[in-house]
């Protein structure tokens, strides 16, 4: 149970990238009435950056 | 009301006398139930409860509550703090369940179980300012800018304040610090829950601006006003040099009581409430010691 619970912790940065951070940009982009080119999802273009930014904050450790 | 004599006499007195005159003085602000502090945590959670339903039915728009879920958290501490020391009641006494009930519930917006922060916040009493052993420490900071940006870097995935209270309460290790940590876990991934549940619900924004965002400037201020200012320069050891009374530039309400402290270590058995006055009947004693007392 500790393995599991520290491993989940080691890399929540990325599973909060793209559990939160994911569909939160989705939101703000819809409700902006921003489109996209080639009519990419919002949702996937948050699905990246919050992937990409919690990938990149469970390896540095840091957010900003 | 006991009458403090001029600094000469205090002057002159010994250390027993004074010791004796400073519990006489100190002793008048306690004893009671704060209600004040009650009323205060248990509407500030209903408050902060209530903008959920209020956001999401659309009866209040999210533009408005974002400011009142962000003042909910900066104010939710307190109530808890004098909950950790047993302000509202002790064990054994009939209101005890109620001091209880404050303490564990009034924290929950800014996810901090009530065991947690009562134990490591006993820890920081005994040990203050110890760089290993003060599970604040990490907030000191050479000035203001200084430490919100050490609040922010205290609070990213890797550093060394965000494991400074699990550390605290593995060293404690007593049944009751396990199960403090136990609380966190379970606390900090229900919190995760919801953030998460709400998003891919649909209501990203909602959570980010009733909890998420607000839980980050809540946090900010409370180590900035609750931690660092009291404490800084946290280099003083010992009963008398370990925090100090400052002059806030956003006055008494807007430091929440903080100004004055140094009660709150000597005594932190008086009310949050009435720690000014008490700061006022003690200031010549605490004067005659050497406290640090700033301009105030």
């Amino acid at each position: 149970m500790r393995k599991v619970l520290g491993g989940l912790f080691r890399v929540m940065p990325l599973l909060f990238g793209l559990g939160f951070i994911g569909p939160l940009i989705a939101q703000i982009l819809t409700l902006a009435g921003w489109t996209l080119p080639g009519d990419v999802a919002p949702l996937a273009v948050g699905m990246v950056i919050g992937g990409v930014w919690g990938g990149i904050a469970t390896l540095t450790g840091r957010w900003l | 009301m006991i009458a403090v004599p001029d600094a000469a006499t205090l002057g002159a007195m010994d250390a027993k006398a004074l010791n004796r005159l400073e519990k006489d003085v100190a002793d008048q602000f306690m004893g009671g139930v704060p209600w004040g502090s009650v009323a205060w945590g248990l509407c500030n959670l209903a408050v902060w409860l209530s903008l959920w339903p209020l956001t999401l039915m659309g009866i209040l728009p999210l533009w408005a509550a974002f400011p009142i879920a962000t003042l909910n958290v900066m104010l939710c501490y307190l109530p808890s703090h004098e909950a950790q020391h047993r302000i509202i009641a002790r064990e054994g006494e009939p209101l005890f369940w109620l001091n209880e009930l404050v303490g564990y519930v009034s924290t929950i917006p800014l996810v901090l179980p009530y065991q947690v922060a009562r134990l490591t916040h006993y820890e920081h009493h005994t040990h203050c300012n110890d760089p290993v052993l003060d599970p604040d420490a990490g907030t000191k900071a050479a000035g203001p800018w200084q430490s919100i940006a050490n609040s922010i870097a205290y609070r990213q995935p890797g550093s060394k304040g965000q494991a400074a209270y699990g550390e605290c309460l593995a060293r404690l290790g007593t049944p009751e610090a396990q199960k403090a940590g136990v609380q966190a876990l379970v606390s900090q991934l229900g919190y995760l829950a919801v953030l998460f549940g709400m998003a891919w619900t649909g209501h990203a924004l909602e959570a980010a601006l009733l909890w998420w965002l607000p839980r980050h400037i809540g946090v900010t201020y409370i180590q900035f006003f609750l931690s660092w200012a009291p404490h800084h320069p946290g280099t003083g050891n010992g009963r008398y040099r370990d925090t100090r009374a400052f002059r806030s530039a956003v006055g008494n309400i807007g430091s929440m009581g903080m100004q004055f402290h140094i009660v709150h270590h000597l005594y932190p058995r008086i009310p949050l409430m009435r720690t000014p006055a008490a700061y006022w009947a003690l200031r010549p004693i605490l004067e005659a010691r050497g406290c640090d007392l700033e301009r105030l």
